[in-house]
């Protein structure tokens, strides 16, 4: 049994935005969501830049008791999933509900939690902490929250491959529908992990970039010559997909269909990044989707703006894609909403849907200086509108080697 | 303070419950908790009151089981110290 797998639905929380339309449209004006860290402890970092949910408030979407048993990133989680659900219309009947499940991706999952309890433990001696603890906490939290909410009763499973997980969860979403598995499922990734530890954990690793001297916003600068890593970032973003004779028959708007995904590992080193493994994930997606390289026309790179990963990730462009690589317009969402791990998948691949939907490229910004090294169409500091796009393409690459791709194309009967 | 008057006024700050509603005969459900939100919220009683709750499960369904666990383990743990 295969069948074609549609998206009917879209939900985002992200620093650039809290709803599609904002996010969308900030992206196109090239606004970055980068800023200094307003957090109580910004003065203990090196690296203070960030990028978070702005101007959130749990209180508007939350009562206080629910609040009382759903961590942060399981928030972020059901109001993303609250959007899509709702912009896709979904209403599933008891039998449906069987058949309908949740995919989703964390890197850290219940990060807040987990550090608040090692503070009480370790730096306030309390001997004890939350009894809730371990179900905020737990990785695969925000997945069970939207089950619930939403009475899925099919699969619900959490990938954890760091930036990859929430591309993974859709992919693999997308071959549970297109197998027969299920008819409608929930996919998406979600991330809180702007805590002290975890920053200081990553300022250790030497991998984020270094705060812009003049403008702390642009400090995120993918393909650029003066790129010096990434920005940390929090959200969560989730699609509705769906079978789609199931779409069709009910009259439900259809952003795109998922024509194509891959996944594979680089089983080279466990941080550096290897556009062999890539490249791999590339052609793997594209025979998935029976579709050529010149067929691509929007690239949504992982581009983290890490001195080697934006070098690896071009060189794979090329490799797959011969000489179509120069003429594609490849850009790193990333320079504005920063790097939302396990999270960041779902918002990129929302980018790359919400571009196939309005026919407009959202730029790389800060990309002033170019790096001969990195010689592709990066569509720098301005979007484009207007384009004729018919498929679109996005990649994330992780830590730990596991590279994912996506392709999402228009829907024709 | 009695005892009753500070488990309300915990639970009105905590989860932003109407002070009107928590009678002592009030069902706890009815009021929207559930087994983990209790759970929690005993927590924070064990704080408050400087109490340890048994390790055996206590029925707990009203906010007067709340207020007669609590004045039981107040009196036997002061008892005993």
């Amino acid at each position: 049994m295969t069948r074609r797998v549609v998206i009917t639905g879209l939900g985002v929380v992200s620093p650039v935005g809290k709803n599609t339309t904002e996010f969308f449209d900030n992206l196109m004006a090239g606004r970055s969501g980068i800023s200094v860290s307003r957090a109580s402890f910004a003065d203990k970092l090196s690296i203070r830049i960030s990028a978070q949910v702005r101007d959130y408030n749990p209180a508007d979407h939350f009562s206080k008791i629910k609040l009382t048993g759903i961590e942060r990133f399981s928030q972020f989680a059901l109001i993303a999933a609250e959007q899509a659900v709702k912009d896709a219309q979904l209403l599933l009947s008891e039998q449906e509900l069987h058949r309908a499940g949740v995919y989703m991706g964390s890197g850290m999952g219940g990060a807040t939690t987990l550090e608040e309890g090692y503070v009480e433990i370790f730096q306030r001696e309390n001997p004890r902490i939350k009894p809730l603890s371990v179900l905020l906490g737990m990785n695969n939290a925000a997945a069970s929250h939207l089950s619930l909410a939403y009475h899925l009763q099919g699969p619900n499973v959490t990938f954890a491959t760091a930036c990859a997980s929430s591309a993974i969860a859709i992919g693999e979403a997308y071959r549970k529908i297109k197998d027969g598995y299920a008819d409608v499922m929930l996919a998406g990734g979600s991330e809180s992990l702007l805590t002290q530890g975890i920053i200081k954990a990553w300022e250790a690793l030497r991998t984020l970039a270094r705060e812009d001297e003049h403008d702390p916003a642009a400090s995120c600068k993918p393909f650029a010559k003066d790129r010096s890593g990434l920005v940390l970032g929090e959200g969560a973003a989730v699609l509705v997909l769906e079978d789609a004779e199931r779409a069709v028959k009910r009259g439900a708007h259809i952003y795109a269909e998922i024509a194509g995904y891959d996944c594979s590992s680089d089983a080279s080193h466990i941080s550096k990044p290897d556009y062999v493994g890539q490249t791999r994930a590339i052609l793997g997606a594209l025979h998935n989707a029976e579709m050529d390289p010149q067929d691509i026309h929007y690239i949504n790179a992982h581009g983290t703006a890490t001195l080697a990963g934006d070098i690896e990730e071009t060189k794979a462009i090329k490799q797959s894609m011969g000489d179509h690589a120069y003429r594609v317009p490849v850009t790193s969402t990333k320079s504005m909403h920063g790097h939302l791990m396990g999270a960041t998948g779902a918002v990129e691949f929302i980018a790359a849907v919400l571009a196939l939907e309005h026919q407009a490229i959202p730029p790389t910004i800060n990309l002033h200086q170019p790096d001969p090294e990195c010689d592709l169409d990066y569509v720098p500091n301005v979007g484009r509108r207007g384009v004729e796009l018919n498929a679109v393409m996005s990649n994330s690459f992780a830590f730990g080697g596991t590279n994912a791709v996506l392709i999402a194309r228009r829907f024709e009967k | 303070m009695s005892t009753l008057e500070t488990i309300q006024r915990m639970m009105v700050e905590q989860f932003d419950l109407k002070a009107a509603d928590l009678t002592p005969d009030a069902q706890l459900e009815a009021l929207g908790l559930d087994s983990l939100s209790i759970i929690e919220f005993m927590f924070n009683i064990e704080d408050e009151f400087h109490i340890k709750l048994p390790d055996e499960r206590v029925e707990i369904k009203t906010v007067h089981d709340i207020a007669s666990i609590v004045e039981r383990m107040v009196t036997e743990q002061k008892a005993a110290s």
